[in-house]
This record gives structure tokens, sequence and C-alpha cells, in this order.
């Protein structure tokens, strides 16, 4: 039976999952009654956001000129946070549908998606979708297309995803355009991980691509990666419903179960091969997830909403639980002297983080409190070695530092035409380095800039979209590290300095940055009975500085009889809150004020 | 000589319109003559609470102070009456002060008249400032020559004791125009003035105003410079400044107020009055109509009886609001007996050393610099 193994990927709602359900349900996978809205996101989180957070796959027939068609669709996360996982997904296929919205037509992820798809040698068939809106402008699509990723407008497929329409013809242009999977290249079984998942009764459930040889029950495999030995006690595939196997053929695709305990013992990309008759080279290509993006995340209150345990036991339980399901991000133990106990994270970037955050409260039931998202910095040490640091509080003393170097994405920003100049304006403003300028339709254009990441992961997103008025879209990648004028800077409160409160930044920016704290800090301390100096220092130099006056006047005018209880009762708020704030030196900052500076969106 | 209390505070909750930053009980216009007036239904229900609790006070009564409200909404002769019957079931000491609060607007010559044969010695004119700007702002609606005339009127009447309350740091106020107040203030020769701070108390239309943007807090500032300059200026004048907003000519302390600082007992009577007696703080039920309606005793709330230490701070956080202090042989048995006394005894001797406390030969008190910061002060020694 010839196969055919291909993804769909898009720009997030161009209407990759409904195009999906619409496969399934022409190919009799699903009737019409089970048919529901977007099937192969079993998350309630992706359907909402419309995202596909992880990968699944499912198995279909379709029949071409007489013969029927094995048709392996392997879903893939939508956004290059999940570059690795897409690629991965990407790397199990002969081929890939590239679908637009006709609407909205080129995005950002469009390009950064099918740039993917093309380096892992894909087949693609761009689809362009919703042609049945009435601001569907389906050629003027296809000509961007054909600008700007050279695939030629006339190879395009129409189609609404909504109504059907053109779907059946996309469904033999697969089994037509698409490769065959490659024949084997060694005798030894070689199979690809490209997703897995946490189920609670099962274990871990493993989602491979076979290369070469077989996969089958019972049989003893070792994973390459992780030299680690299983027995497989269940295969199969979705059909959408799970369908059991004996076997698992050259080229197929499908899933085990073998008894893994934790996400964490399987990687994704690692090759499972024949533990008695191992393979000698694996599959190319696996790359350890590297967090990039760090917050920390406490627990919003000390107790949680059920009052039984601490708010800290709560998040521990909860980021474990979800530890099982995403082993691509990674959490430490901390204490902060403001915040108090809480975890650092580290994410691919910053989609991740938030789709982590928002799991944790919703399906871990925890209010967090998340602080501003930085980077990770590589410290080059006089003594030749490099260390990796998430916490500006880990820089080692500033005589030992030869060069502090921070991560460096290439930006590509896709906008209206008459944006340009603003956009360049703000790019140029985040220590951006122009690199070029692409031609997409006569009203759109890609801007390329060379960044670093540390400029983009706080409030960049939000300025493209205002400059654009909600037109503009970005993508990024990782382009390594690059060192710059970094320097440390502290925040000293009445000359001791609040440790919570330090940050790295570039050498041009700390004054801004650091005014920008102060003044929060300011707005937040109460006055104390004696003048506060307000400072920040970069070692020794102080860089800008700002004073809170001496409390002058704190009495209450009238105290009367009717007045006394309530007087009382005043004084006594105003002792107890002052116990509740963390000492500095000999003075009291409320943790409102560790927030307003610390915290995400203030 | 009775053990009960020698004070007395009556409440008369009428006003003929609500002050922006006044959060005392009272109902506006069910004391303006109309329909709906229930001065006269009011002033017989008091005479059956005095009636009924005058087995509990003194004897003798020693002070009675009428606030409000605006107690002189009621008409001459509604006083009569009420004096009358508390005189007879009140017996006053001989030297019993008897004040009345008074809006300028409602002091005429029947009301003097009314009120000085029914024994009342002391007025007390709600003044405020005497600007129309920040009159204005408060949204009290007198004409500032009405303080000078109900002054005249009282004056004339037979009242020799005359307080007069102002209010600075009112949003836009200046230092020169608050020293203009009480230029004009000091002209009208009173023997006693109550200037405070504005305050923005919860639930007021100002504290709404304040939030909403619409009005701008003076500046801290300028705010602690005008109560030193009224300090100053007040002193200067002969005044002897007496608790942190009270001034009063030689012999003119109200004997009352003193009361509620000394943490000495006092008798309730009326809807929202509040009464200290044997250790226990209570208030009468804040609701005119239930008022009318139960009796002959008022149903009461916010019924509170702290522990001794409570106490203890209690009266250390209102003894100190006097400028005279707190005598140490007393000081050093309150701190004896409160199980954080310790922790007080470490708190006066850092505020000493702060120059907040002030430890004369018998005495322990605010310094000048800890008026301004009593409430820092104060709390610590809850």
């Amino acid at each position: 039976m010839p196969i055919r193994n291909f993804s769909i990927i898009a720009h997030i709602d161009h209407g990759k999952s409904t195009l999906a359900d619409r496969l399934l349900q022409l190919t009799r996978a699903v009737s019409d009654r089970e048919s529901r809205e977007q099937l192969l996101d079993t998350m309630d989180l992706e359907r909402e956001r419309g995202i596909t957070i992880k990968a699944s796959a499912v198995t279909v027939h379709h029949v071409y000129r007489g013969d029927d068609y094995q048709l392996n669709f392997i879903d893939t996360p939508g956004h290059v946070d999940f570059a690795y996982e897409v690629s991965r997904a990407l790397t199990a296929c002969e081929g890939a549908l590239l679908v637009v919205d006709a609407t909205q037509g080129v995005e950002a992820q469009t390009v950064a998606n099918a740039y993917l798809a093309v380096e892992n040698n894909l087949e693609l068939i761009p689809v362009i979708n919703k042609i049945d809106l009435p601001s569907a402008r389906p050629e003027e699509v296809a000509g961007e297309i054909e600008q700007v990723l050279g695939l030629p407008a006339e190879e395009c497929m129409y189609c609404s995803a909504k109504t059907g329409q053109g779907v059946g013809e996309l469904l033999d242009e697969i089994c037509r355009k698409l490769p065959p999977p490659r024949p084997p290249q060694t005798d030894e079984t070689r199979a690809l991980i490209f997703d897995s998942r946490y189920d609670d009764y099962r274990g871990v459930i493993v989602y491979v691509r076979v290369f070469d040889g077989s996969l089958a029950v019972g049989d003893r495999i070792r994973m390459m990666g992780t030299g680690r030995q299983y027995t497989i006690s269940e295969l199969g595939r979705y059909t959408p419903a799970p369908e059991r196997l004996q076997k698992l053929g050259q080229a197929e695709v499908g899933y085990f179960v073998a008894s893994i305990r934790a996400l964490p013992d399987v990687r994704v990309g690692d090759t499972v091969t024949g533990a008695s008759n191992p393979a000698h080279e694996p599959l190319p290509g696996y790359r350890e997830p590297k967090q990039i993006v760090f917050s920390d995340f406490y627990p919003a209150s000390t107790s949680d909403v059920t009052g039984k345990r601490g708010g800290y036991d709560s998040l521990r339980n909860a980021i474990e639980k979800l530890r099982l399901n995403d082993a691509s991000f990674s959490f430490d133990p901390i204490h902060s002297d403001a915040l108090g106990f809480g975890f650092r994270c580290g994410f691919l970037g910053l989609l991740h983080m938030e789709i982590i955050q928002q799991r944790l409260e919703r399906e871990g039931g925890v209010q967090i409190v998340q602080t501003a998202p930085t980077v990770s910095y590589e410290i080059q040490l006089t003594d030749g070695t490099v260390r990796e640091i998430h916490n500006p509080a880990d820089l080692p003393d500033p005589a030992l530092i030869q060069a502090i170097r921070e991560p460096l994405v290439m930006l590509e920003l896709i906008c209206p035409t008459e944006a340009i100049g603003d956009l360049m304006k703000l790019c140029d403003g985040r220590r951006g380095v122009y690199k070029t300028q692409k031609f997409i339709s006569a009203s759109r254009r890609i801007l390329e800039y060379e960044l670093p990441l540390a400029e983009i992961i706080y409030d960049f997103h939000d300025k493209l979209k205002s400059i654009t008025r909600g037109y503009g879209t970005m993508d990024y990648e990782i382009r390594g590290f690059r060192p710059d004028r970094l320097v440390k800077v502290d925040i000293l409160v009445n000359g001791v300095p609040v440790e919570a409160l330090s940050l790295i930044c570039h050498r041009d920016n700390a004054v801004k940055r650091s005014r920008t704290i102060i003044k929060k800090l300011k707005q937040q301390i109460d006055r104390h009975q004696f003048e506060i100096p307000l400072q920040a220092a970069i070692g020794s130099k102080i860089i800008c500085r700002e004073t809170i006056k001496a409390l002058r006047k704190n009495v209450t005018a009238k105290c009367y009889g009717g007045d006394v209880t309530r007087k009382r009762k005043l004084l006594e708020k105003q002792k107890a809150g002052k116990k509740r704030m963390k000492m500095v030196g000999s003075v009291n900052i409320p943790q409102e004020a560790f927030m307003a500076v610390l915290e995400m969106g203030k | 000589m009775g053990r009960g209390p020698r004070g007395v505070y009556v409440h008369v909750p009428f006003c003929l319109h609500k002050c922006h930053y006044c959060d005392f009980y009272s109902i506006a216009g069910d004391g303006d003559g109309g329909r709906r007036d229930r001065r006269g239904v009011f002033v017989q229900r008091l005479i059956e609470e005095i009636r009924a609790s005058s087995a509990f006070l003194g004897p003798p009564i020693e002070t009675t102070f009428f606030g409000g409200g605006t107690p002189t909404l009621l008409p001459s002769g509604l006083w009569k009456i009420l004096l009358a019957a508390l005189s007879d079931h009140q017996p006053r000491a001989a030297d019993h002060e008897l004040t009345v609060e008074a809006n300028p607007e409602t002091v005429d010559e029947p009301l003097m008249e009314a009120l000085v044969a029914g024994g009342v010695n002391r007025l007390s004119i709600g003044a405020q400032s005497f600007d129309p700007r920040h009159l204005k702002t408060l949204e009290r609606r007198h004409d500032p020559a009405r303080v000078v005339r109900s002054v005249q009127i009282a004056r004339r009447g037979g009242i020799a004791n005359i307080n007069i309350d102002l209010i600075f740091g009112i949003p836009g106020q200046t230092l020169e125009q608050w020293l203009e107040d009480l230029q004009e203030v000091l002209a009208l020769e009173p023997t006693h003035l109550s200037c405070y701070a504005l305050s923005y108390e919860s639930n007021t239309p100002l504290t709404a105003k304040l939030r909403a943007g619409r009005i701008k807090r003076i500046d801290q500032d300028l705010e602690a410079r005008m109560y030193e300059v009224v300090i100053d200026r007040l002193a200067a004048a002969g005044f002897e400044h007496y608790e942190i907003s009270s001034w009063a000519r030689p012999g003119r302390r109200c004997r009352h107020n003193l009361r509620y600082w000394r943490n000495d007992q006092w008798w309730p009577l009326g809807p929202a009055a509040a009464g200290h007696v044997a250790g226990v703080r209570w208030k009468n039920v804040p609701h005119l109509g239930r008022y009318l309606r139960e009796g002959p005793l008022p149903a009461i709330t916010d019924v509170e009886r702290l522990d001794e230490d409570g106490r203890i701070g209690e009266e250390l956080m209102l003894r100190l609001r006097l400028i005279e202090g707190i005598e140490c042989g007393l000081l050093q048995r309150l701190l004896a007996a409160g199980v954080r006394g310790r922790e007080r005894g470490v708190a006066i001797m850092r505020h000493t050393d702060a120059g907040n406390l002030e430890r004369s030969s018998d005495r322990l008190r605010l310094t000048r610099r800890g008026l301004l910061v009593a409430d820092s002060v104060l709390a610590d020694l809850l």
C-alpha cells in the first residue's frame, strides 16, 4: 500500500485545525456526527488559543486513481518557540501543506515554517484557505507566496476548510505530488521519536516514524540517545480513534507504550532501535531543547484557593505534574527575600512561557505571580571558562568577568509597507542591526533585523501591533550568543543593595531602565522618619538617584469619644502592615513595591 | 458622690445638608420644618432616654456635650424643654460645663436665650475657613461673615466661653491663606480653638473626589508647615496648646474633651452616640428610625471590652495626644502591667532617641517633632 507522510504548517488562525478536521471527515475517518471542531487538538488551551501545542499523528485512507493510499498526517506545534519540535515532526514527513489565509496573506510564521520545511527537504503544497470569505483575495495571496517563497503561483491549491470546497482535490494532490517514503537504508530498525505525551495509566506514549525495519509488540528496544532499554507492551496508531497493531512497518507512523514512567526519559528527536540488533548510527538531527527565556513563578498567596496547602506546595505539585506532559521547560526552586519561595522556570520562548503559566493556573489551579522575563547569559571568565547564568544575582565578581554574552535572534517582521519607517526606528532603538527588506506585494514587506533577544521579550510584540495597527506579525530564530557592553545594575535602597531588583542590561540603557525602576519604587515605599536615597549603581558608580523625603506629618487630627476604637484599629493596621514588609537596612519595603518592579505587565 | 460617669455626650443627628468631609451620623432633611420633620419626636424620645439612664450617671454631672449633626437645628422651644428635662434628671456639679456645637448659619438671639437659660455655658462654632473658595471645597454652606455674627450673638447672649473650629490643608489652600484664616479667627477673640488638618474619612464625597482625581491632596510638607505655623501663631497670641488639635486660653480647656484623652468615663445619649463606662466602649445604633421606635434605652452596637493589655495601649494612645503627656508614675504602672510592657518600653526609648518623645522631670510627652508624626509613635505603643 502506498504511503504518504505529511504535515500541515500555517500561521496562527490560518485554519490549520479546521482543514485537518475536514480532511479526516472526507476520508471518512470521522463520521459527520462524530466530527467536532478541530479534532486533533486535545487540550482546552490549544482550542482556545487556536494553536496546536503538542503534535500528534493520525492515519487515514484515500483512494486515488484506484489505489488505496495510507495517509499519515503528523500534526505540528504552530509556533516557532517549538521550532525544534516542529522540525522533528517535519523530519518524519516527506511533504507538507503550507496553509495561507486568503484574506490575511503570507505572515511571519508562514515564512518561518516554510523555511523549516524546505530545510528538511520536504515537498510543499501551497494551500490558500478561506476562499469562501468575501474579503478573500486568493490570486493576490498566490502572488505573495510566489514572491516570498518562490513556489509558483499556479501550483497553489484553493480551498475552504469550512465549506469543504476544494478539499477533495487537495487529497488527490497529496497522493499525486508528495513523494513516497525513502527506501530502508539499513537492516537494523531505526524509528524517529517526534513526540511524546504522558498518560496517567500507561505512562509515556511515544510517537514514532519508522524509517528502517519495523517495531512489534514484545520487542526489546533501546533509545540510542539515552541508552535506556524497554519492552514494547502496546503498539498502534490513531485513525483518529486508537487502533492497536501487532507491528509498525517500514515508513509507517504510530505510537508505542513501554512502561516508561516519566516524560523526561524520552527525548524528542531520539532514535529507537532494537536492543539485540542495534543500528550503528542514530537518525540525524537530535538536539537538547534549550531554555532561553527565564521567569520566576511564585504562588500568588501563601495558601491556595482550597486553603488546604501552602501556595508553594500547590505550585510545586502543579509544576511537577505539568512537567510530566511537557519536558521542554525547566524549573529550579528559588527563594527571594521579596517574594518568598518559588521557582525559576526556563522556556523555549515567550509563547511557551505564556502557555506554561496558563496551564499551571488552569490545570493546576494555582495563582501565579510572575516576574518579567529575562534571558540566559553566557559569562566568559578571565580563566577561560564559560558559565551560563539566568539570574543577575548569580553574576560573579566583575573582576573575574571577561565578557557577558547574550542570545541574539534573527527577527523577521511582516508588515504593511507604510509601517516600515516606524518599525525600523523601533528596531534601531533596540540595538537592532538591519539585515534586509523583501517585497511581498505592493502593500506588504518583510523586514529582517538581527537583535538581542532581551530587546524583544518584554513589550516588543505590543509595540509591533500598535505600530502596524494589528497587521504586523513577527517571528524570530535564535542565532547564538554575542558579547556586548552588558552590565549588572544594582538597586540600592538607603545604601543597601536589594538583590531581588538587580538587573543585567546594556550600558547605554542602564540609566533609563534603572530610572524607571527607581521611580516605581519611589511611588511604592512610604516615607520614613528619615530621608531614603534610592540609587542605581554599576559597581561603585551611581548612575541615577531619587530621594524619598523624610516623613513630615503623620498625625490623626481628631480623636474624640466616638473615634477611639476606629483610630486604634487604624494604627494597629498601620503597625501590622509594617510587619509584613521586607526590611532592607532600616527601610520597610512593601511587597507591592517588588511586584511593581518585577511583575509582568506592570 | 456616685461612681457613675460624670460626662454626658448627646448626639443630635440632624443637618441641613451633609458637608463633604464629614462622616458623622446625621440626616439631612428631617430637621428642616418640612412634613417629615422629626425634631419634636426626637426630643421627646431623648427625654425618655435621659430619664431611663439617669440612675447610671454621676452624680453629679460635671460635663455635658451636645454634638452632631447640627444640634442648633433644634428650635429654641425644643431646647427649653430638653434642657429643663436634663437639669431635672441629671444633677449638675457647681462648675458644670455644658457645650453645644453650632453651625454659624443657625445661631440667632432666641436660640441663645434658650440655651443660656437652660445652663449652656460654652458654644463650639464650626467656622472651618474664612475663605469662600475653601468653604466651597468642603461644601460648607455659610458665608464667612456669619461666623463673625454668630460669635457676636453668642457673646451678647451671655456665652463667654467660645470655641471655633478651623480646618487646614484644604486642597488648593496656601500657607498665606491659612495665616489669614488664623488672623481672622484671632480677631474674634475666642477662648478656645480647634484646628484640624483635613482628613479624608472613608465613605465621604470628599474622599470619593480624591480617588476620582477631581481634587488633589495638598503636599505633606506644606501641611506640616501649616501645622507648625498654627502652633507658633497661637502660642504668640497667648493660647495654650494642650492637645494635638486643641488650644485654649488659660483655664478654658474643654473639660469634656479632656475626659476622652484621659480615658475617663462618659455616657452616650441619642442615636450614634458613643460611650465609655467601666472599661466598656459601645455605641447607640446609628439609626434615627430605630431610635424613635425602640426604648426607653436604645439598642447598642460595637460593644468592645479590651483586655488589660489592649486598654493600656489605648490609654497610652489617648494620653499622649495631650501636650502635657503622661505622668511618669502612671506610665511605670501601665508598662509594668501589660504583657507588651517591655516592647513598649523599648519603643519609648527608640522614639526618645529619635527625638519624638521627651521625658521632663515627671512626665513623658511628644516633642514638637513628635507631634507631627504622632501616629507613627503611637502605633508603636499600642
